[in-house]
């Protein structure tokens, strides 16, 4: 039987990524029940914050030092040491995030492996047949349960499917290289730059203030990032909102932004209509607050109150400050 | 008689829809937020007609060897569909510069074009069409406007009347006498010629105020010793009045686009009102009455939209009933647009009346047509001709 | 400047008709098809690039079954200059990693400098495909970018990269593989002249026999992945509605955020 993998993600700082805590909190499970062995792996120009950290979730760490990750985007020198492996590794699954970085990942492994993907899984379980992977299709109106047709692949993974638990024990860590053909071509990083208001990965916020085209300007906002902040949540924002300038497209749910799952959708002044809908729709618990009873968000929140949404916002910050005060 | 329908079907292709939703957008963003100003000042809207020149919707009737963008006649009526939306005045600028321009486009010479359809297709000129006369107005064959050879011209004197654009348009194609013979065949008597305008002789002597279509100029045109060169000519003498009626066959369909354009525009203020206005605790669509006349509306709409666009197939394709078509999807359309008017006012009540809501206007453009572009009794008798063919 | 543009028609996502074929793959018989949207971001990125040099050519590639070229048609409207369609009835049913292959293998026959393709499709949502592409090629990748800058003179490309906090520069010699996202900016409406222009533009069909691949290898023949099964998902319940004053409404998300142990 082949381990099953989990390839880390620079977190900021050099640290882990949230949602390979995540991955690793899965396999480590998925390893337990199938009697596998679960391996994280981590690649970077000093891989040990990030490896320690991966230890307290997995027996095993393979710690991969590449100078060549300080300035050349990660993924595809990830990607170069994970094939490399592949040559004389045979894992029966190899986990990554549903981000950016793991997609890219994802692709160029299963480019040079000829191993097939899986996406946006939001439940793994083990067959005989190998990883029987669960997501959602069609902006949530579909759950589907999709196989391996060779038994293994690479499967990319949702924030907040999974809640991180660390293990009871700390894991070991081996460095290891991965010689190979340096197949995959870098690319050079020239510049990190950061923006003021640009905040963590939405996707992983579990709770999520959002707000839309009622929201009015940018001013308004302010009362968005208010809440979000008296709940400990995030800011989300409808296209429109972005459209209008109001508020970074990093930000965006939706279709042509981020998908997310968190436990708390607050939606201030947003319709709900299908582009918007298919980010959000399977959020654990949806309100809205919108002047507009016929909006399509009336439909499918869970709870929705009918009022102007400065009011009621100004009311529900009020007495959420007032609980925490 | 009537022959077999070919095609059997039709579907807008690809093409079409991406026009019609392009034109949808231009007219949602740039023409509909003018149409009540240009209703209450009654000043042609030169923006807008510089608007349209600009997205080439004026170039869509033409063909693309002369500048335009060769649309099909369902093409064109696509436009002024969704331009009528909004504002049946901006909508009549492309139906008028493509019914203006169909003599020429029917049976001028390749030199003609070549002359005058690039500045049209590019909207620089706008050209009008000068037929109707005080005392010749469903009775085309009785216009007296005379155009006497003399050398190398014609010398037109007479005048017109309501005549649409004609105080702002480059071109004017006009119909007058050129045989006036008492024995000669009633149909034999017309011809038909492009004036560019101005001209000595030719004079603007009167704007009308009308009920509705407040934005474009109905104008009463003077002919005094105008002189145009043979040249200028379009066909042969004596083809005026054929010409004028195989004219018909392709420009009623675009007055029919204007009408359920104006229709549908009524349609959608009436049913967002009937979803918004609550009285006695629900919405006013919910009372049977009132959705029962949306309902109509809609099913009138949408009788006359269908007919139009399988009209337009028909005539492209070439079909020996043409004039039947173009009169009954004109007939159709025109009682449409002032039926779907006058209930959306109904729908809105005491708003209805008044001009906070776009309905009272959109009621009264509706009105001229039933008018223009031949009566709707016209064409009444053209579908019967039709039908019943001629008595043995 | 030659820039290839992939272009996936996919269901249109506003029609909510997206469903499960009798093979377990998405129906792609379901009308109607739109273009993937960060593909027209991708698009309007390699037109307003071709504006801005002054020159240049956008084709289009797109492997889909037989009735793209309607599809396709607005794109070409918008501006491309001519299309290349891969379809074959042994497609059908590809996974991902198959689609990157035939795609990439079509590549190899076109001249470009660069290869704009949206970070991931409305469909299936996966995000892999310009990645692998990039990998079979030989290339380097791209993605999330925010802006793109090509140099053809020093044929290098620089793209702003969008990152949690921000966005990292990258760099890459041409010619090179580049996801798009839609903070590219809006697609333009294609004009009048470009609709009625768009009739006259190329699509250039290719089979796979056409591209030398066995139809044995490819398609739903050789499909990574399978369905397994498939469930609705549980019904959220009846949405409660609460009318009545601003703090009566606040009270109300107090209480409902208490009750599913929120706060």
């Amino acid at each position: 039987m082949g381990a099953i993998w989990v390839i880390a993600e620079p977190g900021p700082d050099g640290g882990l990524a949230r949602i390979s805590a995540e991955a690793a909190t899965l396999v480590r499970e998925l390893a337990a029940a199938t009697g596998r062995e679960a391996i994280g792996i981590v690649v970077a120009p000093d891989p040990a914050v990030a490896a320690a950290d991966l230890a307290t979730y997995l027996a095993a760490v393979w710690a991969i030092t590449e100078p060549a990750a300080t300035d050349h985007a990660w993924s595809a020198v990830a990607a170069r040491h994970v094939v490399n492996l592949l040559g004389t590794e045979a894992p029966d699954a190899i986990f990554v995030g549903a981000g950016a970085d793991g997609r890219d990942v994802a692709g160029a492994v299963s480019a040079q492996t000829g191993l097939g993907v899986l996406v946006n899984a939001t439940a793994v379980a083990w067959t005989d047949a190998g990883p029987a992977v669960e997501m959602n299709v069609f902006g949530g109106k579909l759950i589907t349960t999709s196989g391996f047709t060779a038994g293994r692949g690479i499967i990319t993974i949702r924030p907040n499917v999974t809640t991180a638990v660390q293990a009871d024990t700390v894991g070991r860590i081996e460095p290891r290289t991965a010689d190979g053909p340096a197949a995959l071509p870098l690319v050079r990083v020239l510049e990190r730059v950061s923006e003021a208001g640009a905040k963590a990965p939405i996707e992983e916020a579990k709770i999520i203030v959002s707000g839309g085209r009622g929201v009015g300007g940018a001013e308004g906002f302010g009362l968005v990032e208010d809440l979000a902040d008296a709940l400990g949540g995030a800011v989300g924002a409808s296209r429109a909102a972005v459209d209008s300038g109001w508020i970074p497209y990093a930000q965006q749910i939706g279709q042509t932004g981020k998908i997310v799952k968190p436990e708390l959708y607050l939606a201030l002044g947003i319709s709900g209509a299908i582009q918007h809908k298919v980010g959000m729709r399977t959020s654990g618990a949806i309100v809205a607050i919108n002047r507009d009873t016929d909006a399509p968000i009336a439909e499918f929140a869970d709870l929705f109150v009918a009022g102007d949404l400065f009011e009621v916002g100004a009311a529900l910050l009020t007495r959420l400050r007032a609980r925490s005060g | 008689m009537v022959t077999e329908s070919m095609p059997p079907t039709y579907r807008l292709t690809e093409e079409q829809t991406l026009l019609r939703d392009a034109v949808r957008v231009i007219a949602d963003e740039r023409v509909a937020p003018r149409a009540a100003e240009i209703d209450k000042s009654g000043e042609f809207p030169q923006d807008l007609r510089e608007l349209l020149a600009a997205q080439d919707i004026l170039a869509l009737p033409f063909p693309v060897k002369f500048g335009g963008l060769g649309g099909e006649l369902l093409t064109v009526c696509l436009a002024i569909e969704q331009l009528s939306r909004a504002c049946a005045t901006t909508g009549l600028i492309l139906a008028v510069q493509e019914l203006a321009s169909l003599p020429l486009l029917i049976a001028g010479t390749d030199g003609q074009k070549a002359r005058w359809i690039p500045k049209l297709a590019s909207g620089e000129h706008l050209i009008a069409f000068a037929v109707t006369e005080a005392e010749a107005g469903s009775d085309v064959a009785a216009i007296r406007t005379r155009a006497v050879r003399d050398g190398d011209d014609y010398v037109i004197t007479g005048s017109k009347r309501f005549i649409s654009h004609g105080s702002v348009a480059d071109l004017v194609t006009v119909f007058a006498v050129t045989n006036a013979d008492p024995t000669a065949a009633r149909s034999r008597r017309l011809s038909c010629f492009v004036v560019e305008v101005p001209t000595p002789g030719f004079e603007v002597t009167r704007i009308e105020h009308k009920m509705g279509l407040r934005g474009s100029p109905t104008a009463e045109l003077a002919f005094d010793g105008v002189r145009v060169p043979v040249a200028n000519r379009i066909g042969n003498e004596g083809d005026g009045f054929e010409l004028a009626m195989k004219t018909f066959d392709r420009s009623r369909p675009g007055i029919a686009a204007q009408a359920v354009g104006i229709a549908q525009g009524a349609l959608d203020v009436a049913a967002a009102y009937a979803r918004d206005r609550r009285q006695f605790g629900k919405r006013i669509g919910d009372f049977q009455l009132v959705a029962g006349m949306l309902a109509d509306m809609d099913a009138t709409t949408e009788s006359a939209r269908q007919l139009l666009y399988k009209a337009c197939v028909e005539i492209e394709a070439g079909t020996p009933d043409a004039s039947r078509w173009s009169a009954m999807c004109k007939l159709v359309a025109g009682d449409a647009a002032m039926r779907v008017t006058t209930d959306a006012v109904q729908v809105l009540g005491g708003y209805g009346y008044i001009d906070e809501f776009p309905v009272e206007r959109m009621m009264r453009d509706a009105k001229i047509t039933q008018l223009y572009e031949g009566t709707q009794q016209i064409q009444r008798l053209v579908v019967a001709r039709a039908l019943l063919g001629k008595d043995d | 400047m030659r820039i290839v543009v992939l272009v996936k028609p996919v269901p249109d996502p506003a029609s909510g008709s997206e469903r499960l074929g009798p093979d377990g793959r998405l129906d792609r018989a379901v009308a109607p098809n739109v273009v993937n949207g960060n593909d027209e971001f991708a698009l309007e990125a390699a037109l307003k690039l071709v504006e801005a040099a002054g020159e240049g050519e956008i084709t289009l590639l797109s492997m889909a079954p037989a009735n793209a070229p309607e599809t396709l048609r607005k794109a070409l409207a918008m501006g491309a200059t001519r299309a290349v369609h891969v379809t074959d009835a042994a497609l059908a049913g590809s996974c991902a990693v198959s689609t990157a292959a035939v795609l990439a293998r079509a590549l190899r026959d076109l001249e470009f400098d660069f290869v704009l393709a949206g970070i991931d499709a409305s469909d299936g949502v996966g995000g892999i495909v310009p990645a692998a592409i990039a990998a079979h090629l030989g290339l380097p990748y791209l993605s999330y970018a925010q802006r793109i800058e090509p140099d053809m003179t020093t044929r290098t490309i620089r793209v702003r990269r969008t990152s949690p906090t921000g966005y990292d520069l990258l760099e890459a010699p041409l010619p090179a593989v580049i996801g798009c996202t839609q903070a590219l900016g809006e697609p333009r409406y294609p004009s009048l002249k470009g609709i009625m222009a768009a009739r006259g533009k190329e699509i250039v069909t290719r089979s796979l026999a056409d591209l030398g691949l066995d139809p044995a290898t490819h398609g739903a023949n050789a499909a990574t992945t399978a369905l397994l099964d498939s469930t609705m998902p549980p019904s959220r319940g009846a949405t409660e509605i609460v009318r009545g004053t601003p703090d009566e409404g606040a009270a109300r998300i107090v209480d409902f955020l208490v009750e599913r142990r929120i706060i």
